[in-house]
């Protein structure tokens, strides 16, 4: 849910990282946090495991000024990908604006994109939100490994709404502003009908 | 969509902060739980970043309340931190929002935050029901910005 304040002229959205375990979420917010002015940027939280697999969630918020007075605040969450965090999946997505769904490209990892997938369609539902309705992009990571899936087979597996989609390769940061730039201008524009 | 109109957020500051300057809080704070920061007491003394502190506080409350369900219970309606010098007490107000003090544990104790808090919880609780109410009826975005004006290029390095 957006939140505008119009006594300290600020809108506050709320953008998940979404997809299946070591898709490369966290790469994808790392990469923006450490690229961004640092005037721009608060805090970046992540509460990992002691392996640095995202636990509970990691939170980068980003600011943008002076928007004919106004300032926007992105929040940027990544869910933890694995299975068995199901239940913390689920209570990062409350509130959600945006959606950027993060696969992974690799042919063996296809099931868990697929599985990971339907696990946020549900959640979603839980929420009342309709996949149709909320502001949401594709992001096909790890472009630059051996075994990767075609772009059109995810494309027609994943993309089945047809909403905007990227090649990228997160760890060199290919492809991350895009998306980024992508979701957060659809979730201005829902915010604005 | 929830927005806050400059009376309204003046209204809220004013019941935060009598929570604040009767409880002898370092801060009170006004949370929504997916972990935006609506809205906080005339308060100096916090010196962290209040935008992280109100995500991390969703997520704790979120985790709090998934484990009061796994105990059978139906929802979760106040928790207490403790650090070394200060107390963190947390309340779930009209199911939507938290009200978190953090005070300092040798100027006041948990006792006091509990009843002040107390006694402004219907105020507060009507009052966000009643901006809700409003919300609902209007377009919140405000009309004078285009979505155009936002370069995000500027912001990167």
């Amino acid at each position: 849910m957006p939140f505008v304040n119009f006594a300290t002229r600020e809108i506050n959205c709320k953008i998940v990282y979404y997809g299946p375990g070591l898709s490369g979420k966290t790469t994808n917010i790392k990469w923006i946090y450490d690229h961004i002015k640092p005037e721009n940027r608060g805090e970046m939280i992540t509460l990992a495991t002691e392996t640095e697999r995202t636990l509970f969630f990691d939170f980068v918020p980003i600011e943008v000024s002076n928007v004919k007075g106004f300032k926007v605040r992105f929040h940027l969450y990544t869910t933890p990908g694995q299975i068995i965090y199901q239940a913390s999946r689920k209570l990062i997505l409350k509130g959600v604006d945006g959606i950027v769904f993060v696969a992974d490209s690799q042919e063996e990892r296809h099931d868990a994109n697929l599985d990971t997938l339907d696990d946020m369609i549900e959640n979603l539902k839980d929420y009342e939100i309709d996949i149709e309705d909320i502001p949401l992009v594709f992001q096909y990571n790890k472009r630059d490994l051996p075994n990767v899936l075609p772009v059109e087979v995810l494309r027609k597996d994943l993309n089945r709404w047809s909403r905007p989609d990227y090649e990228a390769i997160a760890s060199k940061g290919i492809g991350v502003l895009e998306t980024f730039k992508e979701i957060t201008k659809q979730v201005l524009r829902k915010l604005k009908r | 969509m929830l927005n806050l109109r400059p009376e309204e957020d003046k209204e809220l500051k004013e019941i935060l902060t009598n929570i604040a300057e009767e409880s002898k809080s370092k801060i009170v704070l006004l949370i929504d739980k997916s972990g935006q920061l609506i809205s906080r007491s005339e308060s100096p003394a916090f010196s962290s970043d209040d935008v992280t502190f109100a995500s991390l506080t969703a997520g704790n409350v979120a985790a709090s309340e998934a484990l009061s369900k796994l105990l059978g219970d139906k929802s979760l309606n106040h928790m207490f931190t403790e650090t070394e010098d200060e107390g963190i007490y947390m309340i779930v107000v009209a199911e939507k929002y938290i009200l978190v003090s953090i005070f300092d544990k040798y100027a006041t104790n948990l006792g006091i935050i509990r009843v002040k808090i107390k006694k402004y919880y219907d105020k507060l609780e009507g009052l966000m029901k009643r901006i809700e109410e409003r919300a609902e009826k209007e377009s919140s975005m405000p009309a004078d910005i285009n979505i155009e004006d936002i370069d995000l290029d500027t912001l990167f390095e």
